[in-house]
């Protein structure tokens, strides 16, 4: 932390997995750690923390069986994540990226006594397995292209995307399997990003998210705000020095993020559930941490994964405290009037809430605005296409408000609507303790880059920018921004000029933000709130079946995989098996007009073909003269 | 001397085995195995062979005597181990030892026979992978099925005596298939070889000495060949549509001998394609390379939906096999150090993970006494370790990382995808998709069978199994995840020794003289592995510090 701190970076090859002078390349395992990793280290191992502390909380005191077990595999999960995020090459990350996903099967399937955990764990780990298929073929051509899959930093002679950067100013050459190298890096690049989406939850490999809340809530907080899902987008800013050599894959990321940020949104607008409604608010988020990504915001991105990774590890942590309350009931519908029952919970998750919403002064309002401004300044520059999914990310920070205060008014305000909430189970320290110390980060987390304030006033520092701009040769977001103007051809537009722009994008963003809050105080303020949503009527059957996309999944999986899965199976059976069978039947028949032969006995069967292969042999023989 | 030693060893068991009175069988022949798994381990920790065994390399533990002659032939009784057949030596140790624990529970009748022949495959198995004459190496090719015959007719289910003489016809007509093509090579190659030894001919095929036969000309006899010897190896792989033969013989084995099945015998044929069509022909083996990777990717995701529709646990693990022996024709025919060691290393890999799910689906059948998927729920709750053995062999066979099947899987995909042929990046991606589908029955199987609300359709006590019955699932998990984790130093480094001389180019048809493959210093694995020798470059550092 220290070297890193210094503005230096550290990298180290650890232990060689596959070496030797036989191999055109060896695979390694090593340690990376620049400002980004270990950034991400800071936000890993604090959340991870607290969710274990909470954990004495939520499965100790609830005299949860398996104990022993939970917490080897919150072990496990953390050390994945950790593994994941120092890996020094993309074959590394990518063992740890899967091992992260088996963690999280078996957490999401902790409570393996009932029916829903377990295909809920099948269903996360088959829905990511299948992104995961594209990061693979993505990594094995990385091999196969560069010969090499590290992502750089001190030390490294040949790092990938270094080598692509060459290979497209034309000093490098590389196999690139016929396409011209733009092309091919392109290819390569959305490849990886198919486990990215998986891992992230984007787009269209969301599914398996929701139905991921059938773990035990902590492992949700760690599974959401620090882990699996946040894998996803940190590989992306792993390798940024790759994507942003392609024009092409950073406007799908921006386009897949800036959709699926409205899409997600829009559906957790009517849940029911609280822990459902932080699930899609997920999946949103991370939609905006892939925009900033795709739209250049190399900063803003990691800034925004920063604050979220705490604020959104706040909200599951302070429902986790309302399932307790609740005697584990979820619905949104039995509570209210939690507020006065336990106000620790409350204001913690009051803070969460703001800077979900994006309010200002909190932490959301602050990355969630450099998101939208830095997008919306590429594209004004000279790729206006961003702003298609600059439009979908802004509109969505309306929906955003709306549902999350939606969330807090029911669960917390009005009349107690169910007599556990009328009777809430009281929670200890070990629950209250990481509330507020999220809740007091997510207040201020926001102040490691106010860029907003930096451009007033440039005596108030943007660390984060600082920091990541000082990181190793290669790997810092200055050389990001020069690949951005050089290779995306990314350039800047200020209509109204740079101060002016900024604060338009926060008044709009804000102004919006508020909007969707105001319209759910509104709606569901006074002591017994009625669900304002049924009046969308057939909108919010869809929205509520989440525009029918699992179903549309399932069919995939059993109508169509599983029956082409039974036309092979027919085919097998009676196409070839049968084939085999009547040559078999066949012979059998010629066989019945040598009785005497055909016994049915093996050890007749095995003198005849001792016989015929002594008759082979001799035949041979003679043909050969060996007896002459 | 020692490999004779391993083979003496397991047929005079047998023997004995056979001699002895049934209530002294079981722990007699798990006592006797244990002498060749020792051996054999011992052997690997001093193994030190160069180069490829049939390419002038320099096996160890090699013998060569002048046995008989047969015409103008000389049969040597030649047999040696190079880093191909070495591990191979040891997977065949081990799971014999494991299968014979794994029978104590499901064999409770004539049980000296059954040991005695789960003791004389073991011998026939080692004799396969050590043979270096074609004469002997045919005879223990045959000598495997014997014993498999009988295991499963006479041990197995309801329709055993159909899978037994499906399984032994159609491996056998294989088999003659082969020693036809084999035999046009010997005659084809004429007076350049004196002898049936298997370096000769592959050293004088590689050479160019081969003529024309009658009125084949020598390319014609060699494509001949090609064909003849890869049908005969497809069947035993088995590659599809050369498959129906496996899953019959599968779920009528009783289950150690589906350990053996699955977890050794397939690899024989892996094991023969490579030593036969890819070392000795590898002009025509790279002309071919379309077909053959077509044929591959058509195992691998033919193999996976035919395991996706069946509901009968045994039946979806011998269907996997059939997907993942296809990943080791892949890494077959990429010609590359990656693809061929990767195959060669997924052979091992394979076998301990199906030798485990089929050992773990052994211990599930004896305690509910039922197969179906559909006839148990949420066994977890009564059996925990059998599950997590089970969930853990799932998880090998998905291809986890840090597990030997993703290894194996890795190098695989990695040597392929920039191999020579053509279309091999698309061959390759296409073929991973393996990985999902996999994905797909394994978690389906085990979300219905392990997990949920207990049920069972049979009204047998479901309770732990006994030690004896989970420890060669845990000795299984722990060989996999130590594999997956160091496989460089406890295999890989080994397999490249004997496999890099043959994915060079091999265009240049010179023969290379024997002084060039001494590349590497001699020296036992295990000096060599503490760094003894003075190599340190090669010395995993994390076990210097």
């Amino acid at each position: 932390m220290y070297t890193v701190a210094t503005g230096h970076a550290y990298q180290s090859t650890l232990y060689t997995w596959v070496g030797g002078e036989a191999v055109p390349y060896e695979l390694t395992f090593g340690i990376l750690l620049d400002q980004l990793s270990t950034l991400m280290l800071v936000i890993v191992s604090l959340i991870s923390f607290l969710v274990h502390v909470f954990s004495l909380g939520y499965m100790n005191d609830e005299d949860e069986g398996g104990l022993a077990r939970y917490y080897a595999e919150l072990g496990l999960f953390s050390a994945s994540m950790l593994g994941f995020v120092f890996a020094d090459n993309l074959l590394m990350a990518f063992m740890f990226f899967e091992l992260v996903g088996l963690c999280s099967y078996l957490l999401i399937g902790f409570w393996f006594r009932e029916a829903g955990p377990p295909s809920a764990a099948k269903k996360a780990f088959l829905v990511t397995r299948f992104g995961d298929y594209f990061f693979l073929i993505g990594v094995v051509a990385v091999f196969a292209t560069f010969g090499t899959a590290a992502f750089g930093g001190p030390g490294v002679e040949e790092s990938f995307p270094h080598l692509a950067e060459l290979a497209l100013d034309g000093e490098a050459s590389v196999n690139t399997f016929g396409f011209a190298p733009s092309t091919w890096f392109t290819i390569v690049g959305l490849l990886v990003l198919g486990g990215v989406m998986g891992k992230s939850a984007q787009f269209p490999f969301h599914t398996w998210l929701p139905d991921a809340m059938e773990g035990p809530t902590p492992v949700s907080a760690l599974i959401h705000a620090a882990t699996m899902v946040a894998a996803g987008v940190y590989l992306v800013a792993r390798m940024y020095g790759f994507y942003a050599l392609s024009p092409t894959a950073l406007g799908v990321i921006a386009f897949v993020g800036g959709f699926t940020a409205l899409f997600a949104a829009t559906m957790g607008v009517v849940k029911r559930e609280i822990k459902q409604v932080l699930a899609y608010s997920t999946i949103s988020q991370y939609g905006y941490i892939m925009l900033a990504l795709g739209g250049g915001g190399y900063v803003a991105g990691v800034f925004h994964l920063t604050t979220h990774a705490v604020f959104k590890a706040l909200l599951f942590l302070g429902a986790g405290s309302v399932i307790i309350a609740m005697h584990h009931n979820e619905n949104m519908w039995d509570m209210g009037g939690l507020k006065d029952e336990m106000p620790v919970t409350y204001y913690a998750f009051l803070s969460g809430s703001l800077a979900l919403a994006g309010i200002v002064p909190f932490s959301g309002f602050w990355s969630k605005d450099e998101v939208l401004f830095e997008t919306l300044i590429h594209g004004l520059g000279d790729s206006p296409l961003l702003l298609g999914a600059y439009a979908m990310g802004l509109l969505a920070v309306f929906f955003t408000g709306f549902y999350t205060f939606r969330m807090v008014l029911l669960t917390f305000h009005g009349e107690p609507r169910s007599d556990t909430a009328r009777d809430p189970h009281g929670v200890r320290w070990n629950v209250k303790v990481p509330l507020v110390v999220l809740g007091t980060l997510a207040a201020v987390v926001g102040v490691i880059n106010l860029t907003p304030v930096h451009t007033l006033v440039p005596a108030v520092p943007e660390f984060l920018h600082d920091w990541l701009f000082h990181g190793p040769e290669g790997l810092n977001g200055e050389h990001y921004e020069e690949l951005l103007h050089d290779f995306a051809g990314y350039t800047k537009g200020y209509p109204l000029g740079e101060t002016l722009t900024m604060l338009a994008s926060a008044a709009v963003s804000l102004g919006l933000a508020l909007a969707g809050a105001g319209l759910a105080v509104a709606l569901y303020r006074g002591p017994e709130p009625v669900e304002h949503t049924d009046k969308l009527g057939a909108l919010k059957t869809v929205l509520f079946n989440n525009y029918y996309q699992d179903e549309f999944q399932v069919w995939l999986a059993e109508g169509l995989t599983a029956r082409v899965a039974g036309a092979a199976d027919t085919v097998d059976v009676s196409g070839i098996d049968g084939v085999v069978n009547f040559v078999s039947s066949l012979s059998l028949f010629t066989g019945d007009r040598l009785r005497r032969v055909q016994t049915g006995i093996v050890s007749n069967y095995a003198a005849l073909l001792t016989l015929g292969l002594t008759i082979l042999l001799v035949a041979f023989g003679v043909m050969q003269g060996w007896f002459l | 001397m020692m490999l004779e030693l391993l083979v003496g060893v397991c047929l005079l068991g047998a023997f004995v085995t056979f001699a002895l009175p049934e209530e002294y069988a079981p722990e007699a022949a798990l006592g006797i195995s244990l002498v060749p798994l020792a051996v054999s381990l011992y052997m690997y920790a001093v193994f030190d062979g160069v180069g490829n065994a049939l390419l002038g390399g320099d096996p160890a533990f090699e013998t060569q005597y002048a046995w008989l002659t047969l015409g103008r032939y000389d049969v040597t009784w030649h047999m040696g181990l190079d880093g191909i057949s070495m591990p191979l030596v040891v997977l065949a140790t081990l799971l014999t030892t494991l299968a014979i624990l794994a029978s104590w529970t499901p064999i409770d009748e004539r049980q000296s026979q059954f040991y005695g022949l789960m003791l004389f495959m073991e011998a026939s198995l080692v004799g396969v992978f050590g043979a270096l004459d074609f004469l002997i190496w045919f005879v223990f090719w045959e000598a495997v099925l014997v014993p498999m015959y009988f295991l499963i007719g006479v041990w197995g289910g309801a329709r055993r005596k159909y899978a037994a003489i499906k399984f032994f016809v159609y491996t056998n007509i294989a088999s003659i298939v082969m020693f036809i093509g084999f035999f046009g090579l010997v005659f084809g190659l004429g007076d350049s070889i004196a002898s049936l030894d298997l370096p000769a001919v592959a050293q004088a095929l590689r050479a160019g000495e081969l003529g024309g036969l009658g009125l084949l000309s020598a390319s014609q006899v060699a494509t001949l060949a090609f064909v003849a010897m890869f049908l005969g190896f497809a069947v035993k792989v088995p590659v599809v549509p050369f498959h129906t033969w496996l899953p019959d013989a599968h779920v009528e084995a009783p289950t150690p001998a589906s350990v053996m099945l699955a977890g050794v015998l397939l690899k024989m044929g892996t094991y023969a394609l490579l030593r036969y069509n890819f070392t000795m022909l590898p002009g025509i083996a790279q002309s071919f390379a379309v077909p053959i990777a077509l044929l591959g990717v058509i195992s691998i995701v033919y193999g996976a939906l035919l395991a996706l529709a069946q509901s009968d646990l045994k039946r979806i693990v011998a269907y996997s096999s059939v997907s993942s022996m296809g990943y080791v024709m892949l890494g077959l025919v990429a010609y590359t150090m990656y693809g061929t060691g990767g195959a060669t290393f997924q052979m091992v890999a394979h076998g301990l993970i199906s030798g485990l799910l089929f050992a773990c689906v052994g211990v599930v059948y004896n305690t509910t006494h039922t197969r179906m998927v559909g006839d148990m729920s949420g066994l977890a709750d009564r059996m925990p370790v059998t599950v997590g053995a089970f969930v853990a062999g799932g998880f090998a066979y998905m291809g986890l990382p840090l597990m030997a099947g993703f290894a194996g899987e890795f190098f695989v995909f990695v040597g392929t995808f920039g191999a020579d042929f053509a279309g091999a990046p698309v061959f390759t991606s296409v073929g991973m998709f393996g990985i999902v589908i996999v994905a797909g029955y394994l978690l389906w199987s085990m979300q219905a069978t392990l997990f949920g609300p207990f049920e069972s359709a049979t009204d047998y006590e479901v309770s732990p199994a006994a030690v004896h019955d989970v420890v060669p699932l845990l000795v299984l998990v722990v060989f996999i995840i130590a594999l997956g984790t160091f496989p460089y130093d406890l295999a890989f480094d080994a397999i490249l020794e004997a496999t890099r001389h043959r994915a060079r180019p091999v265009r240049v048809r010179q023969h290379r003289p024997r002084v060039e493959q001494q590349s590497r210093p001699r020296g036992h694995r295990l000096r060599r592995l503490a760094g003894g020798d003075g190599r340190v470059g090669r010395v995993p550092r994390l076990w210097r510090r």
